[in-house]
């Protein structure tokens, strides 16, 4: 793997932080990698890319809103220059584009290893609901909604407090009728529609992140619990677990969907003692590296996988492994901003 | 669902979950029950073998661990 280049997105280490860094560390830090790592980035204050010891190329991508023409011109800029092998895609709103395009890129000598587009279709918050009955788990009472009078009617149907979730980001508790308008006007304004209303399940949360190897099988699971997040519900502290009702309905819904690539189980383990599906990602999740300390490098296996090499045996890691995020600060001058806002490129 | 058998405790008292992650913290008294109880003892014998551990009157003893019982059910660990 010495001689490739792998580029990769999602590189906002914010405080609602991108997967990117985390992904990128896994191979940086991976003997048996030693590739060339190049951050893809939607603005240029993204903290990734002043990253150095991360990334050997930093590029500034077409938003992911634009054509799929636009994305594949802009990685055959990156190939002709910096050379590229394969490419990760880390966030949400970026992987329908990402989808239209891998045969393209494929064509071009650029791999992926990303789910189909009925997988991806699967996953999505309106119908995670019918997933969760074919792998064995509980589902929170949910209702799909595109106006203000079906999220009342949904919100009073369900009880306070209630969930109000956006399409791909962002959840709100909500308390109160008024504050569930609130929260579904300011979601779709933001996301747009549909708005799902969920019913608030109490409990521990469970996570688990892994690579479905396309075949039923996977390419590495790890499961977490959240010990301690952020305002936004995003892990600061947290610690592996081995729940074994997790770990089957994740390889359960391998086998169900054939899942290829990356993904996150969002669960809630309930008081009475059921697992109910919270939400299903399909992509690497911002605390990745926390499996890779564990000794699960699942970027490392994907980047095997996209580039058709074996993956190696899975190993087991241990349960009551700790991870602890931090912030940092990098002082640097103001050459590389001029660069990246001039150029588009670094 | 019986978890306390598969609970970690540290000499410290400091007990972890590896199914939940969830931790707690045990009193002396608590880990020597809790340990009695992943050994298989019933609630008569984790007393008793307090009775012998600490200086403390059988009655009292039963209502600890009878205490520590019903805690621990609160936790969904019994």
């Amino acid at each position: 793997m010495k001689n490739l280049t792998v580029a990769l997105s999602g590189i906002n280490a914010v405080d609602n932080p991108g997967p990117g860094t985390g992904v990128a560390r896994s191979l940086r830090e991976s003997p048996e990698f030693g590739g060339k790592l190049v951050g893809l980035a939607y603005d240029a204050m993204e903290p990734g890319l002043y990253m150095d010891w991360l990334f050997d190329r930093r590029y500034i991508m077409p938003y992911p809103s634009s054509d799929a023409d636009v994305l594949i011109e802009r990685l055959l800029h990156v190939k002709r220059n910096s050379g590229l092998d394969c490419v990760i895609p880390n966030l949400d709103v970026e992987l329908p584009l990402y989808l239209s395009a891998q045969e393209a890129l494929k064509s071009h000598g650029i791999q992926t290893f990303l789910p189909t587009r009925d997988q991806f279709r699967l996953r999505s918050k309106e119908f995670v609901g019918g997933i969760a009955e074919k792998i064995g788990i509980e589902v929170p009472e949910t209702a799909v909604v595109t106006s203000e009078p079906q999220l009342r009617e949904a919100a009073v149907r369900l009880g306070f407090p209630v969930m109000v979730k956006g399409p791909f980001y962002k959840a709100y508790k909500a308390y109160s009728l008024g504050e569930a308008v609130s929260h579904f006007h300011k979601l779709a304004a933001e996301w747009g529609y549909p708005i799902i209303v969920q019913k608030m399940v109490t409990g521990t949360e469970l996570n688990l992140v892994g690579v479905g190897d396309g075949e039923g099988g996977d390419l590495g699971l790890v499961a977490i619990k959240k010990m301690w997040i952020t305002e936004l519900g995003k892990i600061w502290t947290g610690v592996t677990i081995k729940h074994e009702g997790m770990l089957q309905a994740a390889r359960n819904f391998l086998a169900e969907t054939k899942w290829r690539g990356a993904f996150e189980l969002e669960c809630m383990l309930g008081h009475d003692g059921l697992i109910y599906m919270i939400e299903i990602n399909p992509r690497f999740p911002a605390w990745t590296y926390f499996a890779t300390g564990v000794g699960i490098n699942l970027p490392l296996n994907l980047v095997r996988a996209a580039m058709g090499q074996d993956v190696p045996n899975v190993p087991d890691y241990e349960a009551g492994k700790l991870f602890v995020r931090y912030t940092y600060e990098i002082v640097t001058d103001s050459a590389p901003l001029q660069e990246l806002v001039a150029q588009g490129e670094r | 669902m019986n978890r306390l058998n598969q609970l970690a405790v540290n000499q410290d008292g400091f007990a972890f979950d590896p199914m939940t992650g969830e931790s707690f913290t045990l009193n002396p008294t608590a880990a020597a029950v809790v340990k009695q109880f992943s050994s298989g003892a019933s609630t008569k014998e984790a007393a008793e073998h307090l009775t012998q551990v600490f200086e403390v009157s059988a009655e009292e003893a039963l209502r600890d661990v009878e205490d520590l019982v019903s805690r621990l059910k609160n936790f969904n660990l019994m």
